[in-house]
C-alpha cells in the first residue's frame, strides 16, 4: 500500500525513481556526467520544452491535441525579433509579453475552431500549424538573424548563479526563473480554481461536463489561448537561449514535447494529468537526450528511446484505465 | 456546317495564339536579332543551393543577382527550407522539364545528386558544381581553393593558436559533405606531419548545418573532454554554436574557436574570444564564379588550365590532378576581430 503511493496518482514516483536511476547510472560510465555543469546543461536545454509542455498539458487534460504550437511558437519568436529590428526597440520583458500576446492570437483560431465549431483537435492543429508555418515565411521572413536586439542579447548572458569548477563554469540562465514560476501558476490553475477544475472534468466526459453547467466551450476558448500564450512566450526564449532567430526551428519537434507531458502521466484521452508529472516528463527526456549524446549515440538512437517512453507510457495508462473503468473526475466526486 | 464552323474558329483561334507567341519572342528578344543560341536574354540559369535563408546563400544570391544585372542573363537562386539532400533531388527534378540552359549547383550530398543531374545533362541542360570536387555528373566544378590546402591553411592558424600542442576537434555539415570532409583531412594531415603535439579527439563531428546541433555536440566535446583546446566548424553556422557553447562554459581563453564562417554569424564572439579566427571565400564571387563557367560552356566554349573568369581569386583556375572536370581557384581570405567590418555579409 505504501509503495503505490510512493508510486504517485499518474506515475509521477516511478518517473522520478527512473531518472535517478539513469543518472547515477551515467555517474558510473562517464565520471564527469555528476557535477554542476549537467544540471545547468539539462536545465537550459529543458527550459523551452517545459514552458511549450504546459500548454500542452492544458491540452491534452481538457481531452485535446494540440500540434500547432511549434509554429505558433517561432511565428511569434521570430515575429518579435523582425518587429523590434524594424521599430529599433529595445527591450527584455515586454518583447515577452508581446510574443505572448501574438501566441494568444494564433491560439485562438485553433479556440475558434474547436470550441466555436467543435472539430476534431487534430485535425485544425495541424490546419493551423500549416497556415502560421507559411504566413511566417511568406510574410513575416524567411531570413536567418544572427543577432539580436541587445536587451535579448544580454537576458541570454545572464545567470541566475554560476558555479566554477576546474572544467569552466556551469551558469544557470535567468530565464530559469520565469519557467519556474509559470510551473507554479499552472499547478495552481489546475489544482484550485473553479477554471482549472472544469479543464478536468471537460477531458474526463464533455456531455456529463456540459450537463452540471460547465460551458464548454468558453473552458475550451481559454484552454487555446492560454496554449498559444505559452507557445509564444517559449517561442521568444527559444530564440533568446539560441542566440539567433531562425523561422526554420521547432517546427518537427512537436514529438518531444507531447511525449513528455504523456510519459508525465497525463491521460491521451483527457482529464488526468499533473504539472509535477510534466516537469519529471520534460526532465527524463532531456536527460535521456543529454546522456545518449555524451555516450556518443547517434541521434537516431534518441527518437528511438522517446518513441519507446511514449509507447511505455502509453500502455501503462491503458492497463490503469483497465482497472479503472470511470474517468478520474468522477472518481474524485465519489471519494 | 456546325462542324466546319466550330473547325474554322479552332484553327483561327490557334493561328492567333501562335502569333502571339511569335511576336512575344521577338520582344522578349531585345532586338538582338540574331539566331545566335548564346544571347543573354535566350539563356536563362538557376543557382540551386544547400539551403535558403542563411546569410552564406543570401551573400550567394547577391552574386547572381549582380550577374544577372551585369549581364542580362536570367539567373536567379533557389533552394530548400532545409539542408536535406531529398528536398535539393526534388528541386532539380522540378526544374528539367523546364529546360533552362543551365543548372548550377550547391550539393548537400553529391552522391545523392548524381542521378538526377544525369538527368538534366542527359537533357541537354549544362551543370555546374561548386563545394564537389568529385561530382561526376557535372560539366563543371569549381572549387574557391584546393581544399587539402585550406584545410592545412586553418590547422597553421589553430595551431598557432593553441600553442602547437593539445586536442581539437573537427566539426562538419554532413559527412558525406565531400569539400567539409576535405578540409578536416587536410587540416589533420598537417595536424601528422608538423604539429606532432596536436591530435584530433575522434572523427569529424556531424553538426547538420544546425547551429543548435553544433552547441550540443560541443557541449558534449567540452564535457567528456575537458582538456580539449581547439575546435573547427565548417558549416558556416557550426562556429555560432561552438562559440556559444564555450562562451557559456566560460572557456573562451582556454579553447581556440576557428572555422568556415562568415563575419555577421560570427561577429558578436569575436569580442571576448569565443571565437577566435574565420575562413571564408566569397560566396557572392563564387556564385558568380558558377554562373561564368555557365555561360562560357553556354557559348560553347571550355573551361580549362589557366582559365581566367575575371574574378577576385579566379583570375587562374588551377585543374585539380586525376579530375578533368574539377577546377580551384586561389580565393581564401583570413578574418579575426580586427578585420571583420570589412566584410558586411
Amino acid at each position: 500500500m505504501r509503495l503505490s503511493r510512493l508510486r504517485g496518482e499518474n506515475n509521477e514516483g516511478l518517473l522520478a525513481g527512473l531518472i535517478i536511476l539513469l543518472v547515477l547510472m551515467m555517474g558510473v560510465v562517464e565520471p564527469g556526467f555528476l557535477g554542476p555543469a549537467t544540471l545547468t546543461n539539462v536545465v537550459r536545454s529543458l527550459l523551452v520544452d517545459l514552458t511549450f509542455a504546459l500548454g500542452m498539458l492544458v491540452v491534452i487534460i481538457s481531452g485535446g491535441i494540440d500540434v500547432s504550437f511549434t509554429a505558433i511558437a517561432i511565428f511569434s519568436g521570430y515575429g518579435v525579433i523582425v518587429l523590434m529590428n524594424d521599430l529599433g526597440a529595445d527591450g527584455t520583458v515586454w518583447p515577452f509579453a508581446l510574443a505572448a500576446l501574438a501566441g494568444a492570437v494564433l491560439g485562438g483560431l485553433n479556440a475558434a475552431m474547436v470550441a466555436g465549431l467543435r472539430l476534431p483537435t487534430l485535425i485544425v492543429t495541424l490546419g493551423t500549424q500549416g497556415i502560421v508555418r507559411g504566413a511566417l515565411i511568406a510574410f513575416v521572413g524567411s531570413q536567418y538573424l544572427s543577432n539580436l536586439p541587445t536587451g535579448l542579447e544580454s537576458l541570454a548572458r545572464s545567470d541566475l548563479f554560476a558555479v566554477t569548477t576546474g572544467g569552466g563554469t556551469a551558469r544557470m540562465t535567468l530565464l530559469a526563473l520565469p519557467v519556474a514560476v509559470l510551473c507554479v501558476l499552472v499547478a495552481l490553475l489546475l489544482r484550485s480554481t473553479m477554471l482549472g477544475r472544469s479543464i478536468y472534468a471537460i477531458g474526463g466526459d464533455v456531455e456529463s461536463a456540459r450537463r452540471v453547467g460547465i460551458r464548454v466551450g468558453r473552458v475550451q476558448t481559454f484552454v487555446y489561448l492560454f496554449a498559444g500564450a505559452l507557445a509564444g512566450f517559449g517561442g521568444l526564449m527559444h530564440v533568446t537561449l539560441s542566440r539567433q532567430a531562425n523561422p526554420y526551428d521547432l517546427v518537427g519537434s512537436e514529438l518531444d514535447v507531447i511525449a513528455a507531458v504523456v510519459i508525465g502521466g497525463a491521460s491521451i484521452f483527457g482529464g488526468r494529468g499533473s504539472v509535477l508529472g510534466t516537469v519529471l516528463g520534460v526532465t527524463l527526456i532531456a536527460v535521456i537526450n543529454n546522456s545518449l549524446v555524451l555516450l556518443g549515440v547517434p541521434s537516431a538512437w534518441q527518437r528511438l528511446a522517446v518513441g519507446l517512453l511514449v509507447l511505455l507510457g502509453v500502455g501503462l495508462q491503458a492497463l490503469g484505465q483497465g482497472r479503472r473503468k470511470s474517468p478520474p473526475i468522477l472518481a474524485e466526486v465519489r471519494s | 456546317m456546325r462542324k466546319i464552323s466550330t473547325l474554322l474558329v479552332a484553327v483561327a483561334s490557334a493561328s492567333a495564339l501562335a502569333a502571339c507567341g511569335s511576336s512575344a519572342d521577338l520582344s522578349s528578344d531585345g532586338g538582338n536579332g540574331g539566331g545566335n543560341t548564346a544571347a543573354p536574354a535566350d539563356l536563362r540559369f538557376v543557382t540551386v543551393v544547400k539551403l535558403t535563408g542563411v546569410g552564406w546563400f543570401n551573400r550567394m544570391e547577391t552574386g547572381v543577382k549582380e550577374f544577372a544585372t551585369e549581364t542580362g542573363i536570367d539567373a536567379t537562386q533557389t533552394g530548400a527550407d532545409d539542408a536535406g539532400p531529398e528536398k535539393q533531388v526534388k528541386i532539380i527534378q522540378d526544374l528539367i522539364p523546364q529546360r533552362p540552359t543551365a543548372i548550377a549547383v550547391v550539393p548537400n550530398s553529391p552522391e545523392s545528386l548524381e542521378g538526377v543531374l544525369k538527368r538534366a545533362r542527359d537533357a541537354g541542360i549544362k551543370v555546374v558544381t561548386h563545394e564537389a570536387s568529385d561530382q561526376k555528373n557535372t560539366d563543371a566544378d569549381i572549387e574557391a581553393f584546393d581544399n587539402t590546402a585550406y584545410g592545412a591553411h586553418m590547422m597553421d592558424e589553430l595551431a598557432k593558436c593553441m600553442g602547437e600542442s593539445g586536442k581539437y576537434a573537427n566539426f562538419v555539415g554532413h559527412l558525406t559533405a565531400k569539400t567539409h570532409m576535405e578540409w578536416a583531412a587536410g587540416a589533420q594531415a598537417r595536424a601528422q606531419e608538423k604539429f606532432k603535439g596536436v591530435t584530433r579527439v575522434a572523427d569529424p563531428i556531424e553538426s547538420q548545418e544546425n547551429t543548435g546541433v553544433a552547441y550540443d555536440r560541443t557541449k558534449e566535446l567540452l564535457t567528456r573532454n575537458p582538456d580539449i583546446k581547439g575546435i573547427i566548424g565548417s558549416a558556416a553556422t557550426d562556429v555560432a554554436g561552438i562559440g556559444r557553447a564555450v562562451q557559456e562554459a566560460g572557456l573562451q581563453d582556454k579553447v581556440c574557436v576557428m572555422g568556415t564562417s562568415i563575419p555577421s554569424v560570427s561577429e558578436k564572439y569575436f569580442a571576448d574570444g569565443s571565437i577566435d579566427k574565420i575562413f571564408f571565400w566569397d560566396p557572392a564571387v563564387a556564385g558568380k564564379a558558377m554562373l561564368k563557367i555557365a555561360r562560357l560552356l553556354a557559348e560553347g566554349k571550355q573551361v580549362e588550365e589557366g582559365t581566367n573568369l575575371g574574378l577576385p581569386g579566379y583570375e587562374s583556375l588551377k585543374r585539380f590532378p586525376g579530375n578533368a572536370t574539377t577546377f580551384h581557384g586561389n580565393a581564401w581570405i583570413d578574418v579575426d576581430k580586427s578585420n571583420a567590418a570589412e566584410y558586411k555579409f
